[in-house]
Order: structure tokens, then sequence, then C-alpha cells
């Protein structure tokens, strides 16, 4: 495969970072490369947040996307949002969640926009917020297509204690779900 | 080598290779962005037979890792460069006093408290000399995942053969970024453990600081039989207080020879794709996460048609005079990448007497990207 760049960017506290570990890890089960930075602001809770993956077959040496480089990414947080939107490139795919997030026209020209709810999922289908990240990643997966389905479901399970394997389970099916809708919908 | 594969941190790596090198205590004050060697550490040293102590502050933290070392055991602490500023005065004691201690920094911007959450190599000059007085500094520098693994063991390995403190450097890039390291067995470590020289006569025979004149005090375990004095003052040979001339003298030169007569054993660099390098080709000089971005840029580079190639210290300090020398004498566009302002651009100046060497340097707590530096080489060339 060719290098795929992934960005996820909210807010801190959020919970954004696990889904980047979950990646990286289950591509290097298959063999391969899979690299996770989080940057974040000296802000506990609030400050934007943003997480790159990076996978390849071949070794990775810079672990942070280059900015004009990403193919995709995700978002639920509008300052999160604005401020790191120009790292994707033109024609990348943005999941935003519509709620939190107002994209412009301009922007709508610029990427694929997709909305999906990923908080209101996780709230009221999953019932429990601090499943989005799981959300997330079944969504970035689908659209990306980075690593096969359930290997990555295996990977996020043996990343998230045994008690919440069930409701982690109906999240990431969730995810898939909503993003399969998204996706024929695109066409 | 026998080898496995570990999928964490540069963090939690320092914390379980302190573990795998046989260090019994940490003693600490979490500070971001390192933090996570002291969670991780907490968590593994119980389970080893060792002690994690979070203390009052960052002085408190250098001071309780020097005395358990004084009892012998493997010691560390980490931190970033805020708490190396408070840890000065300690480092200089256990230099002066001839304590082995690994310290880990995992630096952030600064000066003071800086950019707490941002990259920066903001410590590689303070690292040379972190407290007054004339002593030689040892400091590694991670470069990649698995350099936080093994040059945490080679710290231990180091302050136990040198007996003083061993600075491992790693940045918040490094520290906190996730995937694979190949890093060798617990065993492969185990194996390579030289322990701590002893001092096996009678009692009243025992000498700690009497030594030949380039080699490191022999302090055995305190309370097992051994008495001698412990100070920061010119000390003799049983470690009390003087100020006879030529006892002061010999000390402070022991201390600079122990180190700079055995620089073979600690100098270690990478050399990235530098073979066919001549004369009109170009050297980049990067360390710790910068030279991952250089990486990258000289594939691009490469990739262009423009030979490039990268000088990667691994031990900083003392630096590797004559390698570098070696290559600056041989190749004209050399460029050191920082993530800091010149701070080991002035020591290559120094070593290979050109005062022509380019730089790329960024202050603003943001990593150096891979096309920054292609950028740079082509000005350059």
């Amino acid at each position: 495969m060719a290098r795929t760049l992934m960005r996820f960017t909210g807010v801190g506290g959020q919970g954004v970072l696990l889904a980047g570990e979950i990646f990286a890890a289950a591509k290097i089960k298959i063999g391969g490369y899979g690299l996770k930075t989080a940057t974040y602001t000296s802000q506990v809770r609030g400050g934007p947040t943003v997480v790159d993956i990076t996978l390849d077959d071949d070794e990775i040496f810079y672990p942070y996307a280059n900015d004009g480089e990403i193919d995709f990414m995700l978002s639920v947080a509008q300052k999160s949002y604005d401020l790191f939107k120009s790292g994707v490139s033109e024609g990348g795919t943005i999941v935003i969640e519509p709620n939190l997030i107002k994209a412009t026209d301009e922007d709508r020209k610029r990427w694929k926009i997709v909305e999906i709810p990923i908080i209101t999922i996780a709230k009221e289908e999953v019932g429990n917020v601090i499943t989005q990240s799981v959300i997330a990643l079944a969504i970035a997966n689908n659209f990306m297509k980075a690593i096969d389905k359930e290997t990555l479901k295996d990977v996020m399970l043996s990343k998230v204690p045994e008690k919440v394997h069930e409701v982690n389970l109906k999240a990431y099916d969730l995810g898939y779900k909503y993003s399969d809708e998204a996706l024929e919908k695109i066409g | 080598m026998e080898t496995r594969e570990i999928i964490s941190t540069g963090n939690d790596l320092a914390a379980i290779a302190a573990v795998d090198a046989g260090c019994k205590f940490f003693g600490g004050y979490p500070i971001t962005p390192s933090s996570e060697v002291m969670h991780t550490i907490s968590d593994l040293l119980p389970a080893a037979d060792g002690v994690c102590i979070q203390m009052e502050d960052e002085i408190a933290g250098v001071a309780s890792a020097i005395g358990a070392a004084m009892s012998g055991v493997r010691s560390m602490t980490a931190t970033s460069g805020p708490g190396m500023s408070l840890k000065a005065e300690n480092l200089g004691l256990a230099q002066m006093a001839e304590v082995p201690l690994v310290v880990v920094d995992v630096m952030r911007g600064g000066p003071s408290t800086g950019l707490p959450t941002r990259v920066s190599q903001g410590d590689v000059r303070q690292a040379r000399n972190p407290s007054h007085g004339d002593y030689r500094s040892i400091t590694l520098c991670a470069g990649s995942l698995a350099e936080c693994y093994t040059e945490v063991v080679r710290a231990f390995n180091l302050a136990d053969r040198f007996m003083q403190p061993v600075i491992v450097l790693t940045d918040e890039t490094i520290g906190h970024m996730h995937g694979k390291a190949i890093v060798p067995t617990v065993e492969e470590v185990k194996k390579g453990i030289v322990p701590r020289k002893r001092f096996d006569g009678k009692p009243e025979d025992y000498f700690p600081y009497e030594c030949g004149g380039d080699e490191p005090a022999v302090l055995n375990p305190m309370f097992q039989g051994y008495r001698y004095h412990f100070t920061g003052l010119h000390h003799d040979r049983r470690g009390f207080p003087t100020e006879e001339i030529e006892t002061c003298r010999k000390l402070i030169q022991r201390l600079e020879d122990k180190v700079m007569n055995h620089t073979d054993e600690l100098e270690l660099n990478e050399e990235f794709m530098v073979d066919d390098l001549e004369e009109n080709d170009v050297l980049v000089i990067a360390y710790g996460s910068v030279s991952l971005a250089a990486k990258e840029a000289i594939r691009h580079l490469r990739e262009d048609g423009i030979k490039a190639g990268l000088f990667r210290p691994i031990t900083l300090w003392p630096s590797p005079a004559k390698r570098i020398k070696h290559f600056t004498d041989k190749i004209k566009n050399v460029l050191c990448v920082e993530l800091n302002i010149r701070q080991y651009t002035e020591e290559v100046e120094r070593v290979s007497s050109r005062l022509d060497i380019e730089g790329l340097y960024k202050v603003n707590g943001r990593a150096i990207s891979p096309f920054e530096i292609v950028n740079k080489v082509k000005e350059m060339i």
C-alpha cells in the first residue's frame, strides 16, 4: 500500500488518542509500519488536539503528517477543524460532527465534507460518549480501507477493558453503518 | 542479538528499559512531557522488587535517586527542561561525589516553563554542563522509539562504568509517538550488565576516592560495613573535605580524564546514506527526533538526484569530534538541523574549525518537516 495519512482532531479530553493507537497496532500486526503522534496544548481540557496516523508498508521515519498530504480527517470540534483542515489534500475527505462543526461553502468545494453525528451516536445510540473514539475508528477505516475490518476490530477489542467490549463492538458496528450510508450517498 | 517487538511510546519504552536494566528506584516529580515515564515505572517497579516515589518537587526527586544509588542499586529520575534546571545543583553533587544515576530529560520548549506540550531540543547545551564546575557530562540522545529503550539501558551501564550521572535526552515528539520498536530481549539486556566495581578488602583499607588518574571512584553500597564520607566539597581519598593543593588538583583532573581518556567507550553515531558522499554533496547533521525528518528529507533529495546523507550523533556529549571532522573535512555543504538555535552547530563549528556550517533551526514548539529540510538543502547547493 502507499502511505496512508489520517488526522483526527478534537479538543483535549474527548479521547481521540485511542483510535490512533489502534490503527498503528493493527497495521503492525498485519505486517508493516504504523505511527501515531498527538499534539495538544497545555490546557488539560478544551485545547485543540490533533492526532496524526501514518500507515505504510515501508519504514516511516517522520511521524507527523505533512500539511497538504493528508488523505482523511475526522473532526469533532469547530476550533480544531478550523485550525487543521488546511492540512488535508485537495479532494480529500473530512468527516465532521454536524452538531458541533459548520463547514463553509468553500470548504465543501475543496474537500469531500461528510457529516456524521458521531457524538450524538455515541451518547444516544451506544449510550457512552467515550465510545466516539471507536466510532471514529470504524468510520475512518471504512473510508480509507486501511485495515481489514475484522482485524481492526480484534485489535480494538484487545485495547479496551473486557467489561466494555460490548459497547465498543456496538460503537464499531454503528461507525460502519453510518459511514456505509454516507459512502452510498457520495456514490 | 535476540530481539523482540514492542508497540509503545518513547516514554513507556524508557520506563520498560530501566526496569529491564535492573533499575530498582525511581524518584521524581511528574512533568509534561515526561510524566508517562513515571506513570509507567510506578506500575512496573513494585512488581520488580523496586520502589517508585513521587517526591515533593524536582529537587527532591533527583536527591532521592542519588540516595538510592548510594545504597548500591541502579536508580533513575525523569524530567523535562524546567526540572533539569532545578536538579542542576544535585547533578553537580553527583558528579563531584561520583554517584551513578540515569536522568531522562524529555525536552520541551524553554527557557523557563516555556511550551510544556511542545517539542524542542533546547536542553542540549544545558546537558553539557547542568551545574557549575569542571566535569564531563555524558549525554545520550535517542533518535527513534527503539533508542528510547536501548539508550536508557546503555545509560545505566555507562553510569556504573564511569560512576557519574548519565543524561538521556529525548523529546516530546519521540516521548509521545506510538509505534513499533525492535529492542533486545530482557535476557540480552541482563547479559550486558556489568555490575558496579566493589572493594572487597578490609574495611580499614577502603579508600573509595583513591584510584588511577583516569579511573572512577569505587563506591561500595552504604551501610554494608565500608565507611566513607560523602560531600560536594573537594575531598580526600576517604571523602573528607580537604583543601590540600595536590589532592584538589588531582581530583578535578581525574573527573575530566576518567571521561575524556575513554571517549572510545562512549561514542555512538548513526551514519545514514553517507558512504557515497563526495565533496560537493550534502551532509546533514541532526540528532533526536529531528533526524527522523532528516531521513525522510534525504530520501526525497535522492529521488530528486541530490546526493545527501545524515550524520547523527547518539552520544552528544562528549561529542564525536574526530568523526565530525572526518566528514566536515571531506564534504563542503554541511547543514545542521536543530530544534534550538545553534546549540550543537557551535560544537560542529568548534570541532570542524569551520565557520561556514549552514543551519536550519526552529524554536516555536513545532517539528521541522522533511520538506523544510529539502528546501533548505536546495537553497544551499
